[in-house]
């Protein structure tokens, strides 16, 4: 009766953990994250240094919403290089059902930053407006990522709420310190879409783990 | 005392009990899916899945997308034989706990 105890018990455990595995999907892969982490770093880093030397003025404006919207593009075409590259080894479609419910919950979060993108690249750019920029992205980019809550793993969820918290915090810093640096929406981006990216890459990166289910099937 | 006879016997076997609880995670999975998830053989999947569909446990949906695709998904006599099977499991359990 033991014996029998024990498996039952063991027999629910794995049930429970490869239903809960199967219906986890991460939108962003680790490696993909260390790619935009890395690209985002060096991006803030070399608009800070450029604001730094007087050899050119600082970067603002269009220029510098364009710097961002090319990281942008290249870490959305490096996280589906990434997610397509493990959806090939595993013989999965890269269109998955995890990947369309990813998106339909993302998408509507999208809608907002793309609007406010748009005036800032329009006319918003001519009233220095970048932080209103930034914090729409930072803010919307932790709710999408929230979004996706319900299936996607607890790190991809922690990311969320350091991103959506950081923006909520950058309007307030402004009332309580006053006085900010000038470069402040670009130190945002590095720390917020550089160095939170980092951490994440670090926490969801893939480990070599004991197959649960080889133990549970070979006895 | 436990009837032991109320565990489903074909449900109750280690990889089968696994590829059950996948298929009752989700509507369907393709067979390169389950595969990948499981890390079986073909043949062993095949195997198992045999089993299943002749048992009545296990719908088989052959398309053509592109390739030959075969999609696996629950029955309602497999979706209830797995809940009465896990209700089963934690009957045990708690027989042994009280």
């Amino acid at each position: 009766m033991d014996q029998e105890r024990s498996k039952a018990e063991e027999d629910l455990r794995v049930i429970r953990s490869l239903m809960e595995r199967a219906a986890l999907y991460r939108a962003i892969s680790a490696p993909a994250a260390l790619v935009a982490g890395c690209l985002s770093i060096f991006a803030a880093a070399a608009i800070y240094l450029n604001d730094q030397t007087s050899v050119n003025r600082p970067l603002q404006g269009r220029a510098f919403a364009a710097i961002w919207l090319i990281v942008l593009v290249i870490a959305v075409a490096t996280n589906a290089f990434f997610i397509w590259r493990e959806a090939k080894k595993d013989g999965r479609p890269f269109i998955s059902s995890g990947m369309k419910l990813s998106l339909r919950a993302i998408a509507p979060n999208l809608l907002i930053p793309a609007g406010v993108t748009l005036w800032f690249l329009v006319s918003g750019y001519k009233g220095a407006a970048e932080q209103e920029l930034v914090v729409a992205w930072i803010a919307f980019y932790g709710l999408a990522l929230l979004s996706t809550g319900l299936f996607a793993p607890r790190s991809l969820v922690c990311l969320g709420w350091a991103f959506f918290l950081t923006a909520l915090a950058l309007p307030a810093l402004k009332n309580v310190a006053g006085d900010l640096p000038a470069n402040l929406p670009n130190i945002a981006m590095g720390i917020t879409f550089g160095l939170y990216h980092l951490i994440y890459a670090v926490c969801a990166w893939p480990r070599r783990r004991a197959d649960e289910i080889e133990q549970f099937a070979v006895e | 005392m436990f009837d032991f006879q109320k565990l489903d016997k074909i449900i109750h076997e280690k990889w089968r009990l696994a590829i059950m609880a996948l298929l009752a995670s989700r509507r369907s999975w393709s067979f390169q899916e389950l595969k990948a998830e499981l890390k079986m053989s073909d043949g062993n999947l095949i195997t198992h899945m045999r089993t299943l569909h002749k048992q009545g446990l296990v719908s088989v949906t052959k398309e053509f997308r592109g390739r030959p695709q075969t999609t696996y998904a629950l029955t309602a006599k497999g979706r209830s034989a797995f809940r009465e099977h896990i209700n089963a499991l934690e009957e045990i359990v708690k027989e042994w706990k009280s």
